[in-house]
């Protein structure tokens, strides 16, 4: 009978440590998601509000990995980063609030996937690095915000405590040739947008409007 | 017999937490394109064009195909290497695997050929 509880118990825990009752489904949460329906998606040069000056070239490459296994057509930054420089338009700031519809006229994307790096520096003494993001994803087609959350990430580079498949694919990165700051940004855009809703390469497009959203802002 | 059961049930439940494949293999390609678009060198672009044959050839993400935009990009590497003919034939590839990507990667086949 002992057991018995013990097992419950350990039943009970791992399922409260997947979901809250607290928090919205996915569709209540970001519902212009599901009913835009947007497949392709352009990543803009980030927005860096930080001193750290080579934030941004750092950061432009890492969300095309996780977008795209999100389920999404997303546009190689490599070949779009060689479009905004010849248009002139590697400045975000200039799009955050502006009309997107250029860039579904020159490329066909839906909807256009903004970033504003906040934080991003290395304590020394500590080994750790913080990384601090906000996401918004708008639609090219109504200028509305489809998607926005924000994260502020700690990435301890002595020792790496995260779990699942991407993330640790992230963090296996940390012995190869990325810098530790790469791998920091890698590892808040897997985080943060792990409740992006899926597009539709992902077997979870669709169906995943009834599971559960994350916080808005993770700490 | 119960216990194996109730462990069973737990399994599950974690199991459905989480996703175990990823769509696509991504290899290496992180990195390599990271230092290739930093440093420019020859030996990044031919450790490069090494990433990309086993991205296009050795796929095993649970979509079995190539990631989007990795044709269209390793085509249009190619073509600044002087193989246009084969970087062409990799720029259309991308819009028969995806043809959300017509009006963009056409743009990009037609400031190829002027």
């Amino acid at each position: 009978m002992r057991k018995a509880i013990i097992i419950l118990g350990v039943f009970a825990v791992a399922l409260s440590s997947c979901s809250s009752s607290k928090l919205l489904t996915r569709a209540e949460q970001y519902p212009l998601m599901y009913s835009d329906k947007p497949q392709t998606i352009v990543i803009m040069p980030p927005i860096n509000q930080t001193t750290f000056a080579e934030a941004k070239d750092y950061f432009y490459t890492t969300l095309y990995y996780p977008l795209c296994e999100k389920g999404y057509y997303v546009f190689s930054p490599f070949l779009t980063q060689q479009l905004f420089q010849q248009e002139s338009a590697y400045d975000a700031e200039l799009f955050i609030e502006g009309d997107l519809s250029t860039f579904r006229e020159i490329l066909g994307a839906d909807a256009a996937m903004f970033t504003i790096i906040k934080d991003w520096k290395k304590s020394g003494l500590l080994s750790q690095i913080t990384v601090e993001i906000e996401y918004i994803l708008r639609s090219t087609i109504t200028g509305e915000t489809l998607y926005t959350r924000g994260g502020r990430i700690v990435l301890d580079t002595s020792v790496d405590t995260g779990s699942g498949l991407l993330i640790n694919m992230v963090a296996s990165a940390i012995n190869t040739a990325a810098t530790e700051k790469i791998v920091a940004g890698r590892k808040c855009n897997v985080i943060v947008l792990s409740d992006l809703p899926c597009g539709k390469y992902s077997p979870d497009y669709g169906i995943d409007a009834k599971y559960k959203a994350g916080v808005p802002y993770i700490k | 017999m119960r216990r194996t059961l109730l462990i069973l049930t737990v399994a599950c439940a974690l199991a459905s937490c989480s996703t175990s494949k990823t769509l696509y293999s991504w290899y290496d390609y992180e990195d390599v394109s990271y230092k290739y678009s930093k440093l420019g060198t020859e030996k990044a672009q031919n450790a490069m064009i090494i990433e990309y044959e086993k991205l296009i050839n050795k796929q095993k993400g649970s979509r079995n195909v190539v990631p989007p935009g990795l044709l269209a990009e390793y085509g249009f590497i190619l073509c600044s290497m002087d193989r246009e003919e084969e970087g062409l034939k990799y720029l259309k590839s991308e819009i028969t695997l995806y043809p959300e990507s017509e009006i963009y990667i056409s743009r990009i086949i037609k400031q190829l050929q002027k």
